[in-house]
């Protein structure tokens, strides 16, 4: 059965049950091989975890298919969606023995003294004065939440984790990092350090 | 979590600025990533010109590891179908 990229989302929701079937079929298909591609050579993925991501893939995919737009293949915002059920599963595992208590702990652990080094970024006097005002905004501008979910990311624990922890929903804790984000960065603007200047420094 | 650690490393404070440098009052988070990577990965592989849809997911990446683990892995696919 061939598809045109087109008829994809139309075959997918075809009430006809066998010419739906057969699309689901190929689907899951197109998606396992984009698995295997993708989590060739990872120690940690089997033949069963790639058929439980393509499965949870298909699924999550029906579920949206009115989210699709067209401005793409929809095979490629397929694989999308699939890549990102394996990539959030295979995180959840190696990180799900962390509690709330010890995220929030090493959140707290930002606002000890010498957590943050004066020369953390090198001895050149402007960068010492920059990771001053950054540990002082760290201690005074942000919530524990905050703090607790900052830390998460740079001992790259999983967002999806960070957000179970949390107790909240991916778009509040994104907001939450954004927040905390942008009131780090006008701490820096109010000491006259600029995005400029921060992109300067570091060539970004 | 590792408690072993006494202090952030350089990388980890550099981490931070360099977030900061890439803030912006709007930003797609990782849904909105999700929703539009696919047109992004296409665009790339094309050489096609940036929209402003392009630039919000490309401006994601580089603050979102997650988001970018995923987009390298579409790229690998995309790649290995050429």
């Amino acid at each position: 059965m061939a598809h045109t990229e087109i008829d994809w989302p139309a075959t997918l929701r075809a009430t006809d049950s066998v010419e739906q079937a057969a699309a689901v079929r190929e689907l899951r298909d197109v998606l396992q091989t984009g698995l295997r591609v993708a989590l060739n050579g990872r120690s940690d993925v089997s033949e069963a975890h790639l058929e439980d991501f393509t499965q949870e893939g298909v699924v999550r995919i029906l579920a949206r298919l009115d989210q699709f737009q067209g401005r793409s293949k929809f095979t490629t915002w397929a694989q999308a969606i699939a890549l990102n059920v394996a990539f959030t599963e295979l995180r959840r595992k190696r990180w799900q023995d962390v509690s709330l208590d010890a995220l929030m702990a090493d959140g707290e652990r930002m606002t000890e003294p010498g957590m943050i080094a004066d020369n953390a970024l090198g001895a050149d006097e402007d960068r010492m004065r920059l990771v001053a005002v950054l540990r002082q905004a760290i201690e005074n501008d942000l919530t524990p939440k905050q703090r607790a979910a900052i830390m998460g990311e740079l001992r790259e624990m999983p967002f999806d984790q960070i957000v179970e922890l949390l107790g909240t929903s991916r778009s509040a804790a994104y907001k939450m990092l954004h927040d905390a984000r942008r009131a780090l960065k006008q701490r820096l603007h109010e000491a006259g350090i600029t995005g400029a200047d921060i992109q300067n420094a570091f060539s970004l | 979590m590792k408690q072993e650690e006494e202090r952030l490393t350089s990388g980890q404070v550099g981490s931070i600025v360099k977030m900061l440098g890439l803030t912006t009052d709007r930003e797609f988070n990782c849904t909105e990533c999700l929703q539009n990577v696919s047109e992004f990965a296409e665009s790339q592989l094309a050489g096609k010109p940036v929209t402003e849809i392009i630039a919000r997911v490309e401006q994601h990446l580089a603050l979102c590891p997650e988001c970018s683990e995923e987009y390298d892995a579409l790229r690998k696919i995309l790649q290995a179908g050429q």
